[in-house]
């Protein structure tokens, strides 16, 4: 987060200041790619990039802090991926017909990675188990660091449903961080 | 009183709810939050919580490669609402100078083909060199302002319209005279207004006889006597 530098940097962006603009990105594009990425799969790249043309499109026209910046630019990623998703249901491409499978991993695997060796990607692996709107809630209160009103705000759900989500989510990952641990060898099981 | 103790009771209410969050919730909102967990706290959680801080962990190589390719795509799409910007305020005064322009051309091909207003067609005259404006234009003039050319060739030979300019010449008062000679001109009298009329334009004639050669008012000869010819041509 750029905190104090903000107004300046989003003053200088707005202005056509390509290096503003660059730690602007700099600061928000991993946690866009990594909600993307658990949301919309391989697509999160494409997603991204659009989002940032937008971006560049609009800064100009946004009034606000660093928090309403990112609820402005999550919202955008969040319509773009679900613009994206109706455009895949309409022609899918995969010979399968289901491509939600395909791209999201398998859990055992990859709670196996995480206990392994806990990286970024394996940990965003181990979100994008957990049921869509599960994963993305997670993703917008710990990766992005939203609170719970600004992500109700995003996902278009009370606050109090956007807690439950969360809370579920974070049982279902815990669980099976356990059930991998009581599995793993060499390590003490813990019963929750 | 009721709507006090019902308040009271909400707030009641509303606090056990808060205070009533399970362990796990309040470890929930601890972890969502990016909080700490205590040693205390059951080792799947404190796994948990490595998963989460390794999600939220710093940015990755491979997600900022991407830097220079967005910052391209950002110089080129700013120039869109630049110019936009700048439009707004440049536009008018293009637009103001082809106006006055359009209106300058405009102006002068009128005042070339000498079709102004007469003030305006002197005006343009002067300035340009337009044509200078004709005697038949400007209907609403006065007709003292448009007979001076015909009048000082003493060749007109409608006699009602010399008479009045030679008389705006001399500096005597013209609107008595016109209507006498038009009359006149016409041959047939209208009875006691043109004999009184004729009365007043006697002077005058006989005045501009002396100096123009002649009066040009009877159609004849310019020795006779206007009051008496008139009575004699309209009998």
């Amino acid at each position: 987060m750029l905190v104090g530098d903000f107004p300046e940097v989003l003053r200088r962006a707005a202005a056509g200041d390509a290096s503003a603009f660059a730690r602007l990105w700099r600061d928000t594009h991993p946690p866009l790619l990594r909600y993307l990425w658990v949301s919309a799969g391989d697509a999160a790249e494409d997603v991204a990039a659009d989002v940032w043309l937008e971006v560049a499109r609009r800064i100009g026209s946004f009034r606000g802090g660093e928090h309403e910046f990112r609820g402005w630019l999550f919202t955008m990623a969040r319509r773009k991926m679900i613009d994206r998703h109706r455009y895949e249901a309409r022609r899918p491409v995969s010979p399968t017909g289901n491509g939600e499978l395909l791209d999201r991993p398998a859990a055992d695997d990859t709670v196996a990675a995480a206990l392994e060796y806990i990286s970024t990607e394996t940990a965003l692996a181990l979100i994008a188990t957990l049921p869509r709107d599960q994963a993305e809630i997670i993703v917008l209160r710990v990766v992005v660091g939203l609170d719970a009103s600004a992500v109700a705000q995003i996902v278009g759900k009370s606050p109090g449903a956007v807690r439950v989500a969360a809370h579920r989510g974070l049982r279902t990952l815990r669980e099976r961080v356990a059930g991998a641990t009581v599995t793993s060898p060499g390590r003490g099981g813990v019963t929750l | 009183m009721r709507v006090f103790a019902a308040s009271l009771a909400e707030m009641w209410f509303s606090a056990r709810k808060r205070n009533r969050l399970s362990p796990d919730e309040a470890t929930a909102e601890l972890l969502l939050a990016g909080r700490h967990l205590g040693r205390h706290e059951p080792a799947s959680q404190r796994t948990l919580e490595r998963v989460l801080a390794a999600a939220a962990g710093p940015a990755t190589e491979r997600e900022l490669a991407g830097e220079t390719a967005a910052v391209t795509a950002f110089l080129a799409a700013l120039p869109e609402p630049e110019p936009a910007r700048r439009r707004g305020p440049r536009r008018l005064p293009v637009l103001a100078v082809g106006f006055v322009l359009v209106a300058l051309v405009a102006l002068c091909g009128t005042a070339e083909a000498g079709a102004l207003p007469a003030p305006l067609q002197r005006l343009a005259h002067q300035a340009i060199n337009a044509p200078a404006p004709s005697p038949a234009m400007g209907v609403p003039q006065p007709s003292a302002d448009v007979t001076p050319g015909p009048g000082a060739t003493g060749s007109q030979s409608t006699p009602g319209s010399s008479g009045p300019s030679q008389e705006s010449r001399t500096g005597k008062p013209s609107a008595s005279p016109k209507p006498t000679h038009t009359s006149d001109s016409q041959g047939n009298g209208n009875g006691q207004p043109t004999a009184s009329a004729s009365a007043t334009a006697q002077p005058t004639a006989i005045d501009n006889g002396k100096g123009n050669g002649g009066t040009p008012g009877q159609g004849g000869s310019p020795s006779d006597h206007p009051t008496g010819n008139n009575g004699n041509s309209r009998n």
